[in-house]
């Protein structure tokens, strides 16, 4: 038995444990990623995130980021299979194809698309608010400090929001018809139907996802600030993981980096956990 | 109180304190601080507790 989990052990290991540890472990060292000197410098890296205002910025960014998509997405991703579950729509299989393609594409590609769309001149959103003579609404998108960060917020949104929409449709549609036509001829509302039917009996997957949803969320803010605004202008949008990123590899500050990146995984842990703890219930079988 | 009344108040209540802790966190980002940070991360311990005390009767 052992040795046909050993393999697998090994790769965990090799390529998941040893990392964290030594993300922990460099955390205390001042190291610029190149050269052979590494200092020890105990809690001294910690020490100096508390006097960086660039790093509460980050993680206040991550946070509203955190906050404000997951509850967005997963708020419409539940509303959306709701609709597109019970009531009979003309073009649904349509209208899921274009919701869900969006998951399908490179997050680069996703990024780049947004660009365009938010592009000051030439932009899709600035041309249609010109065509519908709201030029007082243009704004530069990914420009403005005060919503870069919604604007990067908005692609997250889109580019998850269709996976969880399919992903809580496929447990609604298991969910009998029957129980909706009792509680119908009892009189329940949709409303009423959606909160004692619906939510109880796809609860295992929505606090599964939602869990997954909060771990990935920080990742793919990542990646779309980068690829998006680069953490500008004058970070603004820049979240925790970019500025750990910054530090480690463009500021030559590998051990702060790490130090940040200690930060980032404590952070995810302990709300992902919260998530999980306020989430549990017994599964409701029927 | 008719428990219908009760039902519809607890639902009042639960949506306006969950609107008033997203609204908290998008206030207080706008200014840079550790104490504007607590105050997010108390908002975002607010909506968690919102869905736990939701959960609590189906536990």
């Amino acid at each position: 038995m052992l040795a046909c989990l050993l393999p697998a052990l090994v790769l965990f290991a090799v390529f998941m444990v040893y990392p964290t540890v030594n993300v922990f472990r460099m955390s205390f060292y001042t190291w610029s990623g190149f050269s052979p000197d590494m200092t020890f410098v105990g809690l001294d890296n910690f020490r100096h995130l508390i006097d960086d205002k660039q790093f509460v910025r980050a993680f206040q960014n991550t946070v509203a980021l955190l906050v404000v998509v997951t509850v967005v997405t997963m708020g419409m991703g539940l509303f959306l299979a709701a609709i597109m579950t019970r009531q009979k729509l003309r073009g649904r299989n349509f209208l899921r194809f274009v919701l869900y393609v969006p998951n399908v594409l490179s997050v680069v590609v996703i990024a780049a698309v947004f660009s365009a769309v938010y592009d000051q001149n030439n932009g899709l959103l600035n041309g249609t608010l010109r065509l519908l003579s709201l030029d007082g609404w243009q704004q530069v998108w990914l420009g403005n400090q005060k919503i870069v960060l919604y604007s990067v917020g908005i692609a997250m949104v889109w580019q998850s929001l269709g996976y969880y929409m399919v992903l809580y449709m496929s447990s609604m549609s298991s969910i009998p018809e029957e129980l909706y036509e009792a509680a119908g001829l009892d009189g329940a509302s949709n409303a009423r139907q959606f909160f004692s039917i619906t939510m109880p009996l796809i609860w295992q997957n929505l606090r599964t996802s939602l869990t997954f949803f909060i771990m990935s969320a920080v990742n793919l803010s990542f990646v779309l600030v980068r690829a998006m605004t680069g953490g500008g202008p004058d970070s603004s949008s820049e979240v925790l993981l970019s500025y750990m990123y910054k530090q480690a590899y463009t500021n030559s500050s590998y051990g702060y980096g790490m130090a940040i990146g200690v930060v980032i995984f404590v952070f995810s842990f302990l709300v992902s956990l919260l998530v999980s703890r306020a989430t549990r219930r017994e599964p409701l079988q029927f | 109180m008719k428990d219908s009344t009760r039902t519809a108040l607890l639902v009042t209540v639960r949506t306006l304190i969950a609107a008033a802790c997203v609204a908290l966190v998008v206030v207080e980002r706008t200014t840079i601080g550790w104490g504007h940070l607590a105050v997010m991360l108390v908002a975002l311990a607010g909506l968690l507790a919102l869905l736990a005390s939701y959960n609590r009767r189906f536990r």
